[in-house]
Formats: structure tokens, C-alpha cells, sequence
């Protein structure tokens, strides 16, 4: 396969602050890559030096074989970019808005409002628009110039979850049809469903990287539940060499094992309430979700 | 740069103007109302010639502050506040392309204004044909460039869009007064007329006053030309130093 985007040992700073601390990584053409961590990660930094906007600070980054900032005359064209905060001309409307940036690309798409939802908002004033119609008009606006390469910078945000699932769907379609996307995002459940690969930053460097599946590997299972209030929380049992990690939620203590594998760990678990006749609420067991896996890497570092 | 990509920002510059009363006034209103001055002066002598005439040939260049600076002060004050000017990076214009063609707008707009002026001068106000029309022209054309320099460079440390109702101020009011914009500065002291002399406006006014009446000298221009020169070097130099195309909080 070939690369699309290549990123090789990528530093950006701004003055003495170090936002992107030298990073690593390549996606396919035709893939969609997610990049996930908290605010301040460096996730729109790296967007930033990928689409463009200012050399990078140290490392080689290539996007379509060309680097980004020296090469931006001939690869813009080439991009579709849905910044995280660009304005609209608040005095145009819908309309207006993609008719001038139509004037801007070779042959653009007809179809981008329809195909956002946006046709019977177009002569609307983009200063009346939701925050969620907003992102739409904005990804109308990234996909005019039928880009190669797409760059989606927390896209569905402030999206009901209706708009979030047909916006998820136009990517989907897009990605089978060969264009190559950077995403970054704050919801999990949007880089499960859409991402081929992903990795999660955090403060400037990647933590984890790979398929979802290869990411939560190796972060075990979990099995949790309610500590029954007649028990004191130095009486939980280890549970195969695992011991509880107590969480409050709701004002009562929950227990949390990681184990590998929850059979035996959990055959242990109900023969110890058995034996003193305890009720467990809540229990669950499970394997690691993305979720776990992204609150350990932000809780400072993957283990 | 590329012209059809040039045009597309005039395009869009001129869209945006016409729905921006308080752009619409500046660019349209000021000049107007300036330009009735003329005819309350008319009948009056400054400099040896008829006032209407004096002042009139000041405003040749003086609606460069206008149309050119305090115009393009608000436009790239407010498009990088709102972050319009980082959409517009983000699309497949140069940065040259997106100065240049809003500065293409609006030195557009001022030579408009400006040749109406002339018409005006010649049609009601008893003025005459431009002696020197080649150098008129010149005076007028280099201003906008310069000018548009300057306006990038006061852009980037003005923080919101009403700020810049303020911060144009110094620049439009020691331009009217100290270029000799609408009158002689003849009354002032020898220091105070050769430091006027430096502002930017001033070689301007000289170039294209000496034009239309006749009575430049080779002398004369040259001086001129040195002077804004050095205007052009440092509206340059202050330009790239301060310009910013994001949001000053970012």
C-alpha cells in the first residue's frame, strides 16, 4: 500500500513550549487514522504541520509525497481540511458560502449540501447556523474539491447524535471510495466505528498505536461491581493474584479487577460471595474497552 | 500569484464590503463627505492657488487613508478575529494571494475614487488638466502597495475589530494635519514643517500636487521618492513583523 501520509520523528514548538515532542507514524492511502488524546495532546498541532500552515519545527513529514508547508501551492488542492475553529463570513449565506469556495477548486461536487444535510439551510445566514450545522457546512466545504487526502479535525462536535451517525456514514462511503483521512476526535465510540488504525497522544508524544483491537490488547479484562456495604474494602479477595482497585461512584465504593481472561478470576469471585452469602450489584465483566485504555494512557502514560 | 485566484478574493472583498455598513462608510461615506468640504472652501486661496484646488489635490492621496488603510485595518482585523482569514489560509490560495488581492480591492477602490476626484476638480471646482499626468499617476499607484503595508502591520497588534476604529486614528489624523493635506503648513515652525515632512503621506501629497499644478523639478520628486522609499522599506519590515494571520489569543 502506498503512504499517503508519512510523519518521521515530528517536532513543533511554540516558543518554549514543546506541543508535538517527536512523533512517528504512516498512514495508507485509502485509511482512515484516528489521532486521540485529551485537549493539548498535540493532535491539532500535528494537523496543522500536516496541512501545512507552518514548517515543522524538527522531523520529516509528507503528505502525498510532497512536504506540506514548501509544497503547500501544489498539494492544497490535493486536501480537504475541516479546521477544529474556522470562522464563516457571518453576512453570507449557506449558498453563497459554497459558491464562492466552489469558484476555488478545478471540479468541484455538486451535491456537497445535499450530501451534508444542508440544502434546505441554504439561504440561511451562516451566523444563524447551530454549532452542529456549522460542522456541516464545514465538511461541504472540505469535500468541494473532492480531496485525496482529508483532513477532519474533531468533526462532529457540537453534532446531535442523528447528524453524528449520517456524518459518520459520508466518511465511511468516502474512505471505501479511496480517500485517504486524518481524523482526531474527542469521542471514542467515533474512532471505534470509523478508525482502520489509531493512536493516542499524549502530551505530545504517541502512547499507543495500531488497530483498536491491538491497542486494547494487552490491557486485560475488567471485572467490577458494588462492594456490598457490610464488607470492609481491606476484605476483597485478590482475584486470580489481581487485587481491587476501589473507585467511588454514585457515593459507594466499586471494586475493579484487570485480570487476563475472566473464567477462573470470576469462578473465584462468586464462590467468595457465596460463601458469606453477599449480594454483588452492578457486577460486570468485560474485556478492556478503548475507553480504559485512553483514561490509562491520559492518567499519564500506558502501563 | 495568480490572477483568477486574485480576482477571487476581489470577488469575495467587494461581496463582503457591500453587506458591511460601517466598511461601506469608510470606504464610501468618508470620502464623500470630505469631498463636500471642497465646495465650502472653494473661492478661498491656500498656497497662492484656489483652496478647493489645494485641498482637493491633498485628497488625491489622502483617500488612500481611507479606502486603502483604515479599509484594510477593519478587514484583516476582524477576518482573523472571527477566524474567516484562517479558513480562507486553509483553502488552496498563497498568502501573498490573499494580501494581494484584498489590497488589489482596495487600491481599486481608491483609484476610482480618486479619478472621480480629478473629474470633480475639473468639472466643478474651475481645476485644470494634471500637468504632469505620468507622475500624478505614479504618486497615486505607489501609495496603495505602501499603504497596504502599513494597514497589514497595524492589523497584527490591533486586537478586535472595534480597536481598530481607534488605532487608525494617530496615522489619519497626523496625515491630515502634518502632510498638508488641507492647508498649508507654512505657520509652523521650520523643525515642526521638516518633521512633517517624514510622515508617510507627506511625499505623496508633494509628488501629486507638484503634478497637477506644474511645478515640480526633478529636484523635487527625487526628494520625494527618497522619503517614501524608506516608507515602503518599513512598512515592509513592519509588516512581516507584525502581521498575524491567527486570532491574538490563540
Amino acid at each position: 500500500m502506498n503512504q499517503a501520509i508519512q510523519v518521521e520523528g515530528l517536532r513543533q514548538r511554540y516558543g518554549d513550549f514543546e506541543a508535538v515532542g517527536g512523533i512517528s507514524f504512516e498512514v495508507g492511502e485509502g485509511e482512515l487514522f484516528a489521532l486521540l488524546g485529551t485537549n493539548g495532546a498535540g493532535k491539532t498541532t500535528t494537523m496543522e504541520a500536516l496541512e501545512g500552515f507552518r514548517p515543522v519545527h524538527a522531523g520529516e513529514v509528507r503528505v502525498l509525497g510532497m512536504e506540506p508547508y514548501r509544497d503547500r501551492r501544489a498539494l492544497r488542492p490535493q486536501l480537504g481540511i475541516m479546521l477544529q475553529d474556522a470562522g464563516f463570513f457571518a453576512d453570507l449565506t449557506v449558498a453563497e458560502t459554497v459558491r464562492h469556495w466552489r469558484g476555488l477548486v478545478g471540479a468541484p461536487r455538486e451535491d456537497v449540501l445535499e450530501l451534508t444535510g444542508l440544502a434546505d439551510k441554504a439561504d440561511v445566514r451562516t451566523r444563524q447556523l447551530s454549532g452542529g450545522q456549522k460542522r456541516r457546512l464545514d465538511l461541504a466545504l472540505a469535500l468541494l474539491g473532492r480531496p485525496r487526502v482529508l483532513f477532519l479535525d474533531e468533526p462532529t462536535t457540537g453534532m446531535d447524535p442523528e447528524a453524528r451517525r449520517a456524518t459518520w456514514e459520508i466518511v465511511q462511503e468516502l474512505v471505501a471510495d479511496g480517500t485517504t483521512v486524518l481524523l482526531t476526535t474527542h469521542y471514542l465510540e467515533e474512532a471505534e466505528r470509523l478508525a482502520d488504525r489509531l493512536a493516542i497522544m499524549h502530551r505530545g508524544r504517541i502512547e499507543l498505536s495500531g488497530t483498536v483491537a491491538e491497542v486494547v490488547a494487552g490491557h486485560g479484562d475488567r471485572i467490577t461491581f458494588r462492594v456490598p456495604d457490610r464488607v470492609p474494602v481491606a476484605e476483597l479477595p485478590g482475584l486470580a493474584g489481581a487485587a481491587a482497585e476501589i473507585a467511588v461512584s454514585d457515593g459507594r465504593a466499586v471494586a475493579a479487577y484487570t485480570v487476563t481472561g475472566v473464567q477462573r478470576p470470576l469462578y473465584e469471585l462468586l464462590r467468595w460471595a457465596e460463601e458469606r452469602s453477599l449480594e454483588l450489584e452492578g457486577l460486570q465483566a468485560r474485556s478492556a474497552s478503548l475507553e480504559d485504555v485512553f483514561l490509562q494512557t491520559a492518567d499519564g502514560g500506558a502501563r | 500569484m495568480r490572477l483568477a485566484n486574485l480576482m477571487w478574493v476581489v470577488r469575495l472583498d467587494l461581496t463582503l464590503l457591500w453587506r458591511n455598513r460601517t466598511a461601506l462608510f469608510t470606504v464610501i461615506g468618508l470620502p464623500l463627505l470630505f469631498a463636500a468640504i471642497l465646495y465650502s472652501v472653494k473661492g478661498q486661496k491656500s498656497a497662492g492657488v484656489d483652496s478647493a484646488l489645494y485641498v482637493g489635490t491633498g485628497y488625491l492621496t489622502y483617500f488612500l487613508v481611507f479606502s486603502v488603510f483604515m479599509n484594510l485595518v477593519n478587514v484583516f482585523t476582524a477576518r482573523r478575529e472571527d477566524l474567516t482569514l484562517k479558513r480562507l489560509r486553509s483553502g488552496p490560495l498563497s498568502e501573498a494571494e490573499l494580501l494581494g488581492g484584498s489590497a488589489l480591492t482596495a487600491g481599486a477602490l481608491y483609484l476610482i475614487q480618486a479619478v472621480l476626484l480629478l473629474v470633480l476638480m475639473g468639472a466643478t471646482l474651475g481645476g485644470r488638466v494634471p500637468a504632469d499626468l505620468p507622475m500624478l499617476l505614479a504618486g497615486m499607484l505607489l501609495g496603495i502597495p505602501v499603504f497596504a503595508l502599513l494597514a497589514f502591520a497595524l492589523s497584527g497588534v490591533t486586537p478586535s475589530a472595534d480597536m481598530a476604529q481607534l488605532t487608525v486614528l494617530p496615522l489619519m489624523f497626523a496625515c491630515m494635519v502634518g502632510s498638508g493635506v488641507m492647508f498649508p503648513l507654512d505657520g509652523a515652525p521650520e523643525g515642526v514643517r521638516e518633521a512633517a515632512r517624514f510622515l508617510p503621506l507627506s511625499p505623496l501629497v508633494e509628488i501629486t500636487r507638484e503634478a497637477y499644478f506644474g511645478d515640480g523639478s526633478p529636484g523635487s520628486y527625487a526628494r520625494a521618492l527618497g522619503i517614501f522609499a524608506l516608507w515602503a522599506v518599513l512598512g515592509f519590515l513592519a509588516a512581516r513583523r507584525w502581521f498575524r494571520w491567527e486570532p491574538r489569543h490563540a
